[in-house]
């Protein structure tokens, strides 16, 4: 018992660098002034929209401060006038008067809640499209740079922090303020001394808060990054299951996962004991100063400087004061918090989009499909470069095959071409035109990708080919199923074109989804058709009939392929061998054997298969 | 909610501590407006300053303490929701890492996420609330009642009157937003929904310019995010207007009654003074309610959403009735009439499959996509279990293994790349932790992806996203079969798992793992890789229609036949003719 009674103070002491914090707070504290005012200014011209509506707002939170001070107000004269006076004025006409205040303050304050919750929600709905219309305009290399589930915290938990600030906050803080002004001003009209007294209590008020934020505001976000750290990971053994159970390692990652509570467990207790220090803080200092008002408010009224109802009434006001203050600094942390989150989402909109397509880019009608690099390199990373001074040209109609080992730089030539990533030097031509001057949603709407991992979408088998072409008839989708060899499996589901594939796509195979990806390229009818590794778990049979419906579809198009097949690559009108981010050789199979270079010997190598796989 | 409340049985010293500090500090503030009412009435009134001064000390002396105590049960009330919150999450993450995969796959993993982080959060804070705020209300209220009716019982009832409409209001409203929040959250999940999706594939999105058709999906989930939100929160903020109205309208009946009665002497200025006080102090703290519903009907909706997580229990087959040890798995499989259907659709994938792999050897499994090569191959991992039939283990019925004992013995490479964050080094010893650096590599040699490794930056030092991104596919891969490999595994198993590596290395690959002692499962699509297998198993619809070698399925299977024309014969363009 005595054990568990003491528990609770024994819990080490947070690890905090005030010392640190205070060197650095002087120029520190400027800069994030003025970010925050940077910030805040950000928030308002999401709000500016509503100007009209937030100004009836504004009317309404100073009616309503208004008329909460009214209120005690008036009990005080009644008690001054009626309840101990004899009372001058109707009793009657008073009470009606006071009837009316508070039926008017229930009316407004109700009437400005509703308001602004209508304003803050329409606000927060801006901010997460905005942020998400942004996130498509973003350039591919900024998701390469980052984890995926700290990009999704930003659209979600950060966006849910604004929110909730804006909703109930925002009131509060300003009716807070004026509530503060206005009970000063009516203390200091009623009693100048009284007043003085009861801000006896305000530096200690002004002390205790110093103390208590300056160790809250650094454990709150030491909590956040703790709590970010456990989402990431509860995402990756999540999603990493299979791998785990097959490892058998959940006691492990069940280690992992105890690592990451602890620490969110040793700052979440600091942060939530020394913040919910404020509530107490503001309610003892309230007790104290109600003990002094009342103690030397008395002497005063025997003394008689004032009347028992200033008494009343500055009991009442002092609570008022208080009560501000004490909503203040409740607030305070949640404000933070919601000025941090606008901070990170603001920071995602900052980012530059895919670079503006030129002024003078075109959009194309038509593409015949004639494709040239000349001395194009990349590197993803300054130093090491992935791609060098590669060089080729592709007729329209033409099936251009890219072979290598791994990481010789296909994918990579690929995504060079789809624009995700654009060349450090070189240009890319596409119907002799330099790539850049198209507009890049023009460009990509001629060509059709069928991407290394086949991602299909929450939702019905046809939902999912029709993604190719929206408008698409169901005729077209099935007749696109056919051609890419997936039609007589989907016919085999109960629910046929219908069957739902969850988000994971699992259900199927990962042969069938790579089926379902090719027929959503073909539906997009493309001038070129683009399929990186689209078929390296289809097994062969299957394969070659897709390729046979492939080529009278591609007839007069142009193809990419990328595959370590060679009876793939056989077929196709102009092999290109990368190596090492270099082209080694380029030309069709039986050139190629003739040369007796790279490529021979890697076809001799798979014909020879039995022996290189037989080892020993 | 009681099952999650349980947890809160460890702390109820804490929780009980707490509480019994918050009635003291309670206690002091409703004796305050009765310690000013003999203030006035009895110091003020009769000009007896000793009488003002002794009061005023008992006021200072008793705000002290119950700062003093206000602060203790801070302590004592964060520890008691953070250990609860703690205990609960450890608890819910063990829980579900104790699902079997098919129970697993029940619950989408972005639900399962919030369920663990967001659900877990609300529940805590509750609890928090609950143990600082939530009683402080009731307590407010009743004691007030209670002390307005000593004060003076007339005036008093006039007060106590007005509680059960308030009451009556504030439960409906609870009801009914418990409802509008729990059609919130289910509408917060598909929006995030949305987005994990197209942050997935953005790339996808990208090249079919389909961000205009995103962005408009979006903004409907969104919209509907926030009509809901707004519906809800306009309800709860009638709450404190309502309130205020009622509690007022006692007050002027308060006034009213107070004067008539003073005037008839049957009460007294102090009286009426203390019953306003404390009808004041009831509609303040009542009023602190309209976001206390908020808290309480969003903490019901995530602590439903929690216990749905514990009270779902694995499928009682198999996998609790472990008999026997096997202290050293040989890695001789056996399948014996094996039959399986996965649990969401009633569809065969493997039908009457039977086979046998001697410790050592090297089996291939080909078939069309789709014909259930990755099925077979899951029921060795257990990850599902047969429905007919029975899979041998060393001659043990699987269902009697111990599942964990078993699977420390594969070494499993997915068709899916799974890579965790870490180093390459990490990722690798993710296999077997004990795993030298030495053992590191020569799995990494093994796995061919040795001298890729010493070429990056860092070596095997390099950091690894969350995806890999730094790597091509093929490295990839490779780094998961060094990671199955660095198991020493008994069974070793390879879906599909070199599909993007060029021939060359594949063949490598393959050449040294031969003289692994392990079974070796390959689920292939090349006959390069399926000539060198003891035993090749022909797939077609889930039924095996062939096994043996390649020799004898060349000279048996027409099937197998058309699969090696395809990759080796010019006459591939004609197989679809015959098949």
């Amino acid at each position: 018992m005595f054990k568990e009674l003491i528990e609770p103070f024994r819990h080490p002491s947070p690890e905090l660098n005030l010392r640190a914090a205070k060197d650095s707070e002087g120029k520190k504290a400027k800069a994030k002034a003025k970010n925050w005012t940077v910030t805040l200014g950000r928030i308002w011209t999401y709000l500016a929209k509503h100007r009209g509506k937030l100004a009836l707002v504004l009317v309404m939170v100073v009616l309503s401060s208004a008329l909460a001070l009214l209120g005690p107000y008036l009990i005080g004269v009644a008690i001054d006038d009626y309840i101990e006076g004899t009372g001058g004025q109707s009793w009657i006409q008073f009470l009606l008067l006071l009837s009316a205040v508070y039926i008017l303050f229930s009316f407004v304050s109700w009437l400005q809640n509703i308001w602004m919750i209508g304003i803050a929600q329409e606000t927060v709905y801006r901010m997460r499209t905005d942020l998400f219309a942004h996130l498509h305009r973003l350039p591919i290399p900024y998701y390469g740079k980052r984890q995926q589930g700290e990009i999704m915290s930003r659209v979600t938990n950060d966006i849910e922090n604004v929110s909730g600030t804006l909703n109930s906050s925002a009131i509060q803080i300003f009716s807070s303020m004026l509530t503060l002004v206005g009970t000063i001003s009516v203390m200091l009209w009623l009693s100048p001394l009284l007043t003085v007294l009861t801000f006896t209590v305000v530096p200690l008020m002004a002390l205790g808060m110093r103390w208590i934020t300056r160790r809250t505001g650094p454990l709150f976000k030491q909590r956040q990054r703790n709590l970010g750290d456990l989402n990431g990971y509860i995402e990756e053994t999540l999603s990493g299951q299979r791998v785990i159970k097959a490892f058998s390692q959940e006691a492990r990652v069940i280690q992992g996962f105890t690592q990451r509570n602890d620490q969110i467990y040793r700052s979440g207790f600091w942060a939530l004991t020394i913040s919910s220090f404020i509530p107490k803080l503001m309610n003892g200092l309230n007790n104290l100063s109600f003990a002094i008002i009342a103690g030397i408010g008395g002497i005063l009224v025997i003394k008689g400087s004032i009347t028992v109802g200033v008494i009343i009434m500055f009991v009442e006001y002092a609570r008022q004061f208080t009560r501000p203050l004490n909503d203040l600094a409740n607030q305070w942390n949640t404000l933070l918090s919601a000025i941090a989150g606008a901070e990170r989402v603001f920071e995602v909109l900052d980012e530059d989009v895919e670079a503006k397509d030129e002024g003078s880019s075109v959009t194309l009608d038509h593409v015949e499909g004639a494709v040239s690099f000349s001395q194009v390199s990349f590197a993803y990373e300054a130093g090491g470069a992935t791609l060098e001074r590669i060089s080729f040209e592709a007729k329209p109609g033409e099936m251009i095959a890219l072979v290598g080992p791994t990481g010789a730089g296909k994918t990579t030539l690929i995504q060079l071409l789809s624009r995700f990533y654009e060349p450090s030097s070189g240009t890319i031509r596409i119907d002799g035109r330099d790539m850049t001057s198209i507009r890049r949603e023009s460009l990509r709407s001629h060509m059709s990708f069928v991407l290394q991992d086949s991602f299909l979408f929450e939702g019905t088998i046809r939902e999912n080919i029709r993604y190719g072409r929206l408008n698409a008839t169901d005729s077209e989708v099935e007749a696109a199923a056919k051609l890419a060899n997936a039609h007589s499996f989907i016919v085999r589901f109960a629910e046929g074109y219908d069957k739902k594939l969850s988000a994971d796509g699992s259900g199927i195979s990962q042969g069938q989804k790579q089926l379902l990806a090719i027929a959503r390229a073909i539906l997009a009818d493309p001038s070129i058709l683009v399929l990186d590794e689209a078929t390296s778990s289809i097994d062969t049979i299957t394969e070659i009939k897709i390729q046979e419906g492939l080529q009278r579809l591609m007839k007069g198009r142009t193809s990419f392929v990328i595959a370590h097949r060679l009876n793939t690559i056989r077929k196709a009108d102009r092999i290109l061998v990368l190596k090492d981010g270099r082209l080694l050789e380029q030309g069709s199979h039986e050139e190629l054997l003739k040369r007796e270079g790279f490529y021979s010997s890697l076809y001799e190598g798979q014909l020879k298969g039995e022996s290189m796989g037989l080892g020993s | 909610m009681g099952l999650i409340f349980t947890f809160l049985k460890k702390y109820r010293v804490a929780a009980i501590v707490a509480l019994s500090m918050l009635l003291f500090e309670l206690a002091v503030e409703l004796v305050q407006p009765l310690m000013i009412s003999k203030i006035i009435d009895e110091g003020i009134m009769k000009s007896d300053l000793s009488v003002v001064w002794l009061w005023g000390g008992v006021l200072t002396a008793s705000a002290v303490l119950a700062f003093l105590s206000g602060i203790a049960s801070s302590f004592y009330a964060s520890h008691a929701s953070m250990g609860f919150g703690y205990d609960l999450r450890d608890k819910l993450y063990e829980k579900v890492q104790s699902f079997t995969y098919p129970v697993f796959n029940r619950f989408a993993t972005s639900s399962l996420i919030t369920r663990l982080t967001g659900d877990v959060s609300q529940v805590q804070d509750l609890v928090f609330m609950s143990l600082r705020f939530m009683t402080r209300v009731p307590l407010i209220v009743i004691g007030s009642m209670i002390m307005a009716l000593v004060v003076h019982l007339k005036l008093g009832l006039l007060m106590v009157c007005t509680v059960p409409i308030l009451l009556l209001f504030i439960t409906w409203v609870i009801k009914k937003s418990a409802a509008l929040f729990r059609v919130v959250q289910s509408r917060l999940d598909s929006v995030n929904g949305v987005i994990q999706e197209n942050l997935t594939g953005i790339r996808l999105i990208r090249v079919f310019v389909r961000m205009s058709h995103e962005v408009s999906r979006f903004a409907k989930a969104s919209a509907h995010l926030m009509k809901g939100t707004v519906s809800v929160l306009r309800l709860t903020e009638t709450t404190m207007p309502f309130i205020f109205l009622i509690g007022n309208a006692g007050i002027i009946a308060i006034l009213w009654f107070g004067r008539r009665d003073i005037a008839a002497g049957s009460a007294s200025v102090g009286e009426v003074v203390a019953v306003v006080n404390y009808s004041l102090r009831t509609i303040g703290a009542l009023s602190a309610i309209s976001w206390l519903v908020v808290s309480f009907s969003k903490g019901r909706a995530s602590a439903m959403r929690i216990e749905e997580l514990f009270s779902t229990d694995n499928d009682a087959v198999g996998h609790t009735q472990a008999e026997q040890k096997t202290p050293l798995i040989q890695g001789h499989v056996e399948f014996n009439h094996v039959s399986f259907f996965y649990p969401n659709n009633g569809i065969h994938v493997l039908e009457g499959i039977s086979f046998t792999a001697r410790p050592g050897e090297r089996i291939a499994i080909l078939g069309a996509t789709g014909s259930g090569k990755t099925s077979l191959v899951q029921l060795i991992t257990r990850l599902y279990e047969e429905n007919e039939g029975t899979v041998r283990i060393d001659g043990i019925d699987a269902r009697k293994l111990d599942t964990p004992n078993l699977r420390d013995a594969i070494g499993y490479v997915p068709q899916e790349v799974l890579l965790f964050t870490g180093s390459v080094r990490d990722n690798i010893a993710w296999g077997n932790e004990y795993a030298t650096l030495e053992q590191i590599m020569e799995a990494a040699k093994r796995a061919q992806i040795h001298e890729t490794i010493e070429q990056l930056p860092q070596g095997y030092d390099t950091m690894l996203g969350q995806r890999g991104v730094n790597l091509s596919g093929g490295q990839k891969q490779r780094i998961s079969i060094a990671r199955a490999l660095v198991r020493n595994p008994s069974i070793l198993i390879l879906d599909d798992s070199t599909s993007a590596l060029d021939v060359r290395t594949e063949a490598a690959l393959l050449d040294s793992l031969t003289d692994l002692s392990c079974t070796t499962f390959l689920v292939t699509q090349k006959i390069s890789s399926t000539m060198s297998a003891d035993l090749i198993l022909l797939l077609d619809e889930g039924r095996l229609i062939e096994k043996g070698k390649h020799d004898d399925l060349m000279s048996r299977s027409p099937l197998y036949r058309q699969i090696y024309q395809s990759q080796y014969g010019e006459e591939a363009q004609h197989v679809q003719r015959t098949y």
